[in-house]
């Protein structure tokens, strides 16, 4: 049988490893000063029933543009306020300019990751050209 | 103890125990994030999230850029369907894409599939037919080839580690003109890991 120095060395170690394991890992980002382009933003109202999601993932703000072929592309910065890793869901919806919703086979909760502290962009094109808004939902419980 | 409420005890007990044996199923949004997900398969929200992309990537690179050109009705550009290559371990119906894609390139009002033409035979016999017949009465303008063709592949790469398991399904699309030069293409790679159980049931 192990003396009870021996286990207690053990159990110290095995949690020593487990907590650099999985301990927070942030992202470092780099960008330029003055960037070389602007975007479009948008004013933007926010309805928030999860507030625990809203205070990990934060949308910073969103942009739009348009091509020459009519179709809306709608940009949004979403960034991890903590400093783990964390998952959410996302889903567009379109409305055209009687604010009715226009749907299709590709309006579909998509699921990203994120690491600590980083921000991604989640992008969104009208399925056609008659839409002229559109509403992002943010979803927590994405596996 | 009186009989109606004898009665009354044994009829709930026959409903609980009735109850308890039979599996309720629930309506899930297959649009949502609560349909079940495993490593081995391809899931609903992997298709999902495949087409998804792909036509987020059409439109944006390809048809909101202006590029798109057709001949079909209303200028609208006609495209068929190209082989579309199975390279995983499983048995799928690559249509749980390919219809997906279809479907929303339609609602853009800018494309319209040909379902005359097919690598298998055409997908509707009798649309071929009445085709064939336009086309050789010479009633209708009919464009006998497509301005486009929709190919792909689906790549599998599964790996384990201690007990983890990792499955990754890569799926690709190109778009070709009728010269076959491929004016857009398309990879989204989907990754899933799951633990495996301790418990081997």
């Amino acid at each position: 049988m192990k003396s009870p120095l021996v286990l207690v060395r053990t159990l110290a170690s095995a949690i020593l490893m487990v907590a650099l394991g999985t301990g927070c890992e942030t992202v470092n980002t780099t960008e330029t000063a003055q960037p070389a382009f602007q975007r479009n933003m948008v004013a933007e109202k926010r309805v928030i029933t999860d507030s625990s999601l809203a205070r990990r993932v934060q949308v910073q703000g969103v942009n739009v543009s348009e091509g020459p072929g009519g179709f809306l592309k709608v940009q949004a910065e979403v960034l991890n306020t903590t400093r783990s890793y964390q998952r959410f869901a996302y889903k567009w919806e379109w409305f055209d300019k009687d604010g009715n919703l226009v749907e299709g086979p590709s309006s579909v909760a998509v699921t990203r990751q994120v690491e600590g502290k980083e921000s991604l962009f989640i992008q969104g094109v009208a399925p056609n050209v008659s839409v002229r808004d559109f509403r992002l939902k943010l979803y927590e419980n994405a596996r | 103890m009186n009989r109606t409420l004898v009665s009354v005890l044994l009829a709930a007990a026959v409903a609980v125990l009735l109850g308890g044996c039979s599996t309720q199923a629930t309506y899930v949004d297959p649009a949502g994030t609560r349909t079940l997900s495993n490593v081995g398969e391809i899931n609903v929200q992997d298709w999902n999230m495949a087409s998804e992309a792909m036509v987020n990537s059409l439109i944006a690179k390809h048809i909101n850029s202006g590029n798109l050109k057709g001949s079909g009705p209303e200028g609208r550009a006609v495209m068929a369907i190209s082989r579309i290559v199975n390279n995983t371990s499983i048995q799928i119906d690559t249509d749980m894409l390919v219809k997906k894609i279809r479907v929303s390139l339609l609602g853009t009002g800018k494309v319209v599939a040909d379902i005359t033409a097919g690598l298998g035979g055409p997908e509707d016999p009798l649309a071929a037919e009445a085709k064939r017949e336009q086309q050789f009465l010479g009633t209708q303008k009919v464009a006998a080839r497509p301005d486009y063709t929709l190919s792909g592949k689906i790549i599998e790469n599964r790996t384990r580690q201690g007990n983890r398991t990792e499955s990754t399904y890569v799926f690709q699309m190109a778009l070709a003109t009728r010269d076959g030069l491929a004016v857009w293409e398309e990879e989204k790679t989907i990754t899933k890991q799951a633990r495996r159980s301790a418990v081997g049931w």
